[in-house]
């Protein structure tokens, strides 16, 4: 399960992030925690909207791929923080990414209330109809007199205190699955996905057929695409396409790049279809992805695009152990997005991980517990993408 | 003849509590004179280590103490309190105390049907934390619900039953400023308490 943790304070020294930070190392067992700051986020003025730069999209992006959410708050006269009071607007004014969130209110404060009278408040506004989360009910999580609570390690000192910690954190995941099941009933279904492409987008090259087998080198006399010893300027360094090259072709993986108009636009080619992890053929490149897979695994195509684009998921996993007992193979799925947060694509790895975790198990002496049941594709239960891709459905 | 701050509970460029504001700075001017304050300017606060605090705010601090009484009016954003007036209030008690047993009369205007209630109950608390110890005005609540249909083209209330009950918490909160500077007993031990009062040395 995947949490993300909002620090309520913007303060350098603050108490409410070593707390998050306790939580995401003590408690990895339960929940991966991604803390996140809150201290680039502008004061909200409605007049004034800046809902579509970059730290209020990142933070809605995560928000949104999470599974539920943890806010520590301070107190500041009585209230929350008016940093994370701003946060809230932005998120409840042109975009509303706590809608029916799942969110666990924790909060820690210098006096021995312990932020009681700010939780309060928080609630009431986590409550609000532009807002919407659903807040766990009871657990009250208070650390007051913070200052006397941390070793010089930054670990909560108590063990009764971590305990309670514990217990309430566990309720928190129960809850969270209980809510995401109930709200599961009511998703909306997304919109249908273009997987034909027929319509164009800014970045899309024009005129040329994308099923043609020889798409790339009619799609770069086109635009002048540069190549060989031209230098690129990158985010962040200069290389020439061929160094780009090089370097992408060390990767080790198989790397595809679709854009967000659903069109294959670029994978890594080094291997020959037979000998890849999920074949391509360099005649693909420029197709739309309903030709690069079979017709009957369209809908998990579709589905897992729609996951990405929406936000519902930043990456979607497929096991896929059709390889053998010696490989341990993942597909990868993430969703590419730009500075402003706006879904840009697929960024579809795949690889063999093994390696790595053989060197691990062997630099750490740590082993491996269980059977590795070579048949089963359990994870791929409800929405298995066809591993095997284009080649198939061209033949 | 009183003087008193208005305080614009807002950064918003277009905001009916401002026209309130000015509302009641026009129809009371035989009664006080009234300065309109903004908070539009202010840095988000961040609780700095030096506790330094912009000379903005320091202006706007000494405008206060010098003041008789002060009358925010606030918009509800999330059922409380704006990030922006809750920011104001954090800058007006770091190291500096304008507001302690400075009496307050607490308006709000919002577009729905409640008037900012929930956001005035918030502010209420927030008033009376150790480092602001205001002296709100008890048992007086003025809520504009509606607020854009509110005015007229010329800023004027309409619902003249709204005007009748302003005029009457207008003339009583003059009545409570002066009964405020007659609580003088507790005022030396509330101001040594907020300035001696320091978070850091809990
Ligand atoms: C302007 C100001 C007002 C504060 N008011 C309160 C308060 O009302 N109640 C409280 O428990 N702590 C109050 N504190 C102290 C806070 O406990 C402390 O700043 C914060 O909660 C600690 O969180 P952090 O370390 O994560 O920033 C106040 C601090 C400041 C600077
Ligand atoms: C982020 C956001 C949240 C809001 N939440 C509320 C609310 O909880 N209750 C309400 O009556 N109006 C809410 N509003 C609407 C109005 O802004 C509000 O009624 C306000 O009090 C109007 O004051 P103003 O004209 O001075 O800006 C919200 C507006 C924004 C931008």
């Amino acid at each position: 399960m995947k949490f993300v943790g909002i620090v309520g304070s913007n303060a350098e020294l603050s108490y409410n992030r070593k707390l998050l930070q306790f939580i995401k190392t003590q408690y990895q067992d339960l929940f991966e925690l991604d803390v996140v700051e809150i201290k680039d986020i502008p004061m909200f003025n409605q007049s004034d909207d800046q809902t579509n730069t970059a730290p209020i999209q990142q933070l809605n992006q995560k928000i949104l791929a999470a599974d539920g959410v943890i806010i520590a708050t301070p107190e500041h006269n009585h209230t929350i923080s008016a940093g994370l009071k701003s946060v809230l607007e932005w998120l409840s004014f042109k975009i509303h990414p706590l809608e029916n969130k799942p969110v666990m209110i924790v909060g820690a404060s210098y006096y021995d209330q312990g932020s009681s009278r700010a939780q309060l408040h928080l609630r009431q506004i986590l409550d609000a109809p532009g807002v919407n989360a659903i807040v766990m009910p009871g657990n009250e999580f208070l650390l007051g007199k913070v200052k006397e609570k941390f070793d010089e390690n930054d670990q909560l000192t108590d063990t009764n205190t971590v305990k309670f910690l514990q217990g309430v954190l566990e309720k928190f995941v129960d809850f969270v699955r209980l809510v995401n099941r109930l709200e599961a009933r009511k998703e909306e279904p997304l919109p249908k996905e273009d997987l034909y492409v027929t319509d164009t987008i800014e970045t899309t090259i024009e005129c040329v057929d994308m099923a043609a087998e020889d798409w790339v080198e009619q799609a770069a006399a086109k635009v002048n695409a540069v190549e060989g010893d031209t230098y690129v300027k990158l985010n962040r360094g200069i290389l020439t396409v061929d160094q780009i090259n090089t370097f992408l072709a060390s990767m080790p993986m198989e790397l595809t790049y679709a854009d967000d108009n659903n069109q294959f636009l670029y994978y890594n080619y080094t291997k020959e279809a037979e000998d890849m992890l999920a074949d391509r053929v360099p005649g693909q490149v420029g197709n739309p992805l309903a030709l690069c897979h079979p017709e009957r695994s369209l809908t998990s195509v579709e589905w897992v695009i729609q996951q990405l684009r929406s936000g519902r998921q930043d990456v979607v996993r497929v096991h896929v152990p059709t390889h053998g007992p010696d490989k341990f193979v993942v597909h990868n799925y993430q969703a590419m997005h730009d500075d402003e947060g706006n879904y840009k694509g697929i960024n579809e790895y795949i690889l063999d991980f093994k390696p790595i975790v053989d060197w691990y198990l062997q630099q750490t002496g740590l082993r491996l517990e269980g059977e590795i049941d070579a048949g089963s594709g359990a994870s791929q239960q409800d929405h298995g993408v066809d591993a095997g891709s284009g080649a198939s459905a061209k033949a | 003849m009183k003087h008193f701050i208005g305080l614009v509970g807002t950064n918003s460029d277009h905001s009916t509590n401002r026209q309130l504001l000015q509302f009641i700075q026009s129809h009371f001017r035989e009664h006080a004179t009234i300065e309109l304050m903004e908070i539009k300017s202010l840095p988000v606060f961040n609780k700095p280590e030096d506790s330094s605090v912009p000379t903005d705010v320091k202006e706007m601090a000494e405008k206060i103490e010098q003041a008789d009484g002060v009358i925010i009016s606030t918009p509800e954003y999330d059922h409380a309190v704006p990030a922006s007036l809750m920011n104001a209030l954090n800058w007006l008690s770091y190291g500096i105390y304008p507001f302690v047993d400075k009496p307050v009369m607490i308006t709000g205007a919002s577009y729905g049907t409640l008037g900012s209630s929930r956001a005035q109950a918030h502010l209420r608390q927030i008033l009376d934390a150790p480092e602001l110890k205001a002296r709100i005005m008890p048992s007086s609540e003025f809520l504009l619900a509606h607020s854009l249909q509110a005015f007229n083209e010329d800023n004027q209330l309409v619902d003249p039953e709204q005007i009748e009950k302003l005029e009457g918490l207008f003339a009583d909160f003059v009545i409570f400023v002066d009964l405020v500077t007659q609580l003088v007993h507790a005022h030396g031990s509330n101001k040594k308490a907020a300035e001696n009062f320091s978070w850091d040395n809990l």
